[in-house]
């Protein structure tokens, strides 16, 4: 098994896609309740297995370019097929996944088997019939789409047309057609004219899922810019531009480098997008730009201020515990030497847009819900899931003693990272990455 | 697998790196500069690790090299300050940094560059392994360290990987010996690191062929072989700058004209090429 580096629900759920360090991406469907297997309700199982990308080496420039998928886009189903965009660090390969359920039997010509007949031995006509067979599903690549960018492919997003799609490295953003593949629009250029004045990498992009003129990229200094297609051709100047204003007090030399957006993602309703830097997940209003509405740190955790009852409603003092966020804090120095600062961690919302998730180290991942601020820790490992158990909620703790259930900061792995999460479109699954694991798990209900 | 980056060898270095980096988060006694300069050491050697890789990541690299321009920022605007008034002009500085030390450190702060070698020299023994490597670059070593870093981006040089892996083994060796840099070696280090980038649009530009013209793919296999003595200086106008912004080939010295000259160049050193020969095989 190999490292995970990309998870996407398709558009009804029913499909979830994982692509890998190896190139290959694997494709589960979700079970359908029978009644004979009542709880096979949420379970997935392997649909299909097949090769994107392999490794390619560039003779030109002696380099070897990763099979690595980086990342992966349903197009919305409109036929029996299913269509997925897989990316590379290069290539973008549009793939279609179809059934095939009938073989037809009786040929005139051939043998079962498929040897030619003797002529001699064809004695009578027949129609072949369509019979049912195993089912057998084929990935076939339908486009490859390829030269068009210089650096490395961060993000891909299906226009909400249907029909384009962009594509983003590190410094240009490219408009492709699904049609098209020898010919892709460049929308955005950041590349300065003198490197020497390169400050600003584009980090991810999306598109509106609404509005198909509106996109959005974020960038290494924590900034986000929307860009409206109708305005011009090239869209290096900015409709709107996102930025909250440094707080003075919490600056330190990693400061530029914790505030790198790793992960940019619109809300369903398209009034919201999240964003998600080394500390904090942001919400932010679409209308607002000089902040973000809301904001949540991945590294604080609330104390309720009674015990959790079961279906009571919950009340939740607003008093953080904000060591553990201090803590990291001050590890980051630590986490700038051995390269984890750089670690680029995804976020996601859930169908209705009131709850966000994303991952983080020691194989925790977090959802906070919008409107009670209530948040909840769990981790992602054999240990603590048994299938069909509940999953307990893990607090960090900064002292010694620790309580049942908890863990101090100092045992955790910061090699055990999530940074890939997807959160089912309708319903309460959720997918969680872990290194080489894949982890669902789904809303108990009784 | 081809073209994989090289792996660095875990020797002292890398202990006394992680010391360091565990020494900067634990201790709050550190002195300010003392950090900068952990950080900036900490940058730097990152850089010069990148170099060593193929294919170096432009996101990371953009960010370290932020960092260090930060870094060199403020000790340039502390040093512009110091004739004036010293303590006023840190104390704001250190005050923007207050999250990461206690208030009281920024009143240890010493008042000049001089000051703060002194002041490293002042530290306990339990930092030495600190205070005797971290010396002060100089601002000039930085600026001229970060644009080359960066301006190497735009150059297309027409070198083979095993240049840029071409070992700075005598850069690996120091770090046991002293975990930061030297003042003349500094020097040595950021020049070296300016290669870090170095074959950044070599292994990115995929409009390698389309943008340059034809003369210049064969520019430099022509004059390679006659790149001898025989070349006259004056005959060689100077690099233009629109040729920068077009990702010209960084050929040897004697190539860097225009085609036309470049021919005629050419024919010039074929011709007393061939004078040379007669006189080697006719004698």
């Amino acid at each position: 098994a190999d490292i995970i580096s990309t998870v996407e629900f398709n558009y009804t759920g029913d499909l979830l896609a994982t692509g890998d360090k190896g190139g290959r991406v694997v494709i589960f469907q979700k079970e359908q309740e029978t009644k004979s297997r009542p709880l096979s309700r949420g379970e997935y199982n392997v649909y299909s297995t097949f090769q994107s990308h392999e490794p390619e080496f560039d003779y030109l420039k002696s380099l070897e370019i990763e099979e690595k998928i980086n990342k992966i886009r349903w197009l919305p189903q409109q036929n029996a097929a299913h269509f997925l965009l897989s990316t590379n660090d290069k290539t973008i390969k549009l793939w279609k996944i179809s059934e095939r359920d009938k073989r037809a039997e009786g040929y005139n010509l051939k043998d079962e088997d498929g040897r030619l007949r003797e002529p001699f031995r064809v004695t009578e006509l027949r129609v072949p019939t369509l019979k049912p067979m195993d089912l057998m599903v084929e990935a076939s690549p339908r486009r490859t789409f390829a030269n068009a960018h210089t650096y490395h492919i961060n993000s891909i997003s299906v226009n909400s047309d249907y029909a384009t799609y962009l594509s983003a490295d590190d410094l240009r953003i490219n408009l492709w057609h699904l049609e098209v593949t020898n010919r892709s629009f460049n929308i955005v250029d950041i590349k300065p004219a003198n490197m020497e004045e390169l400050t600003e990498v584009i980090t991810a992009a999306e598109v509106h899922p609404h509005q198909c003129n509106t996109f959005v990229y974020s960038s290494r200094k924590g900034t986000i810019r929307l860009c409206d297609m109708r305005s011009s051709a090239l869209c290096d100047q900015h409709s709107k531009f996102f930025e909250e204003p440094e707080d003075p007090s919490s600056r330190s030399f990693f400061s530029e480098i914790i505030s790198s957006i790793s992960d940019v993602k619109f809300s369903h309703n398209g009034r919201y997008m999240m964003t998600r830097d080394y500390l904090s997940v942001k919400v932010w209003d679409l209308n607002m730009e000089n902040r973000p509405v809301e904001t949540y740190q991945v590294w604080r955790w609330r104390v309720p201020s009674c015990p959790l009852r079961p279906r009571a409603p919950v009340r939740v003092q607003r008093v953080s515990c904000p060591q553990v966020h201090e803590y990291l804090r001050s590890k980051l120095c630590s986490l700038y030497e051995n390269d984890c600062i750089f670690d680029k961690f995804e976020c996601c919302w859930n169908g209705p847009d009131s709850t966000i998730m994303t991952g983080s180290y020691n194989n925790f991942f977090r959802t906070f819900e919008r409107n009670t601020h209530r948040d909840t820790t769990l981790e992602a490992s054999r240990e603590s899931s048994k299938p069909r158990a509940i999953l307990k909620p893990r607090k960090v703790c900064t002292t010694g003693k620790r309580k049942k259930d908890e863990i101090t900061v100092d045992s955790l792995d910061f090699n055990k990272k999530i940074l890939h999460t997807a959160w089912h479109p309708s319903e309460n699954i959720i997918a969680v990455a872990a290194t080489n694991n894949l982890y669902l798990f789904q809303e108990k209900i009784n | 697998m081809l073209g994989r980056g090289l792996k660095r060898k875990l020797s002292d270095y890398e202990e006394n790196m992680a010391g360091l980096s565990s020494a900067f988060d634990s201790s709050r006694s550190l002195p300010y500069p003392l950090k900068r300069q952990l950080v900036l050491n900490m940058c730097l050697t990152k850089l010069q690790t990148y170099k060593m890789l193929v294919e170096p990541n432009l996101h990371r690299s953009v960010l370290i090299a932020n960092t260090v321009r930060q870094i060199q920022e403020e000790m340039r605007q502390e040093s512009n300050q110091q004739p004036v008034n010293i303590c006023p002009g840190i104390a704001p500085a250190s005050h923007s940094y207050a999250g990461m030390e206690s208030p009281g450190i920024s009143l240890q702060l010493p008042s000049g560059i001089n000051q703060q070698e002194s002041h490293c020299c002042d530290l306990r023994s339990a930092e030495d392994p600190i205070e005797n490597s971290l010396l002060i670059v100089s601002d000039d070593d930085m600026s001229s360290a970060i644009s080359s870093i960066l301006k190497d981006l735009d150059f297309v040089e027409d070198i083979s990987p095993p240049t840029c892996l071409v070992p700075t083994g005598d850069d690996q060796p120091k770090f046991p010996e002293n975990t930061g840099l030297k003042l003349e070696d500094d020097r040595q280090d950021l020049k070296g690191a300016e290669c870090v980038f170095g074959s950044f649009e070599i292994s990115n530009s995929t409009s390698y062929l389309k943008d340059l013209a034809i003369d210049d793919i064969f520019e430099d296999i022509d004059t390679s072989m006659y790149d001898s003595d025989f070349c006259c200086p004056p005959l060689m106008p100077p690099r233009s700058p629109s040729l920068a912004t077009e990702e010209p080939l960084k050929t040897f010295p004697s190539c860097n004209s225009s085609s036309a000259n470049n021919i005629q160049i050419c024919r010039t050193d074929l011709s007393e090429l061939d004078h040379i020969m007669e006189i080697l095989v006719g004698s």
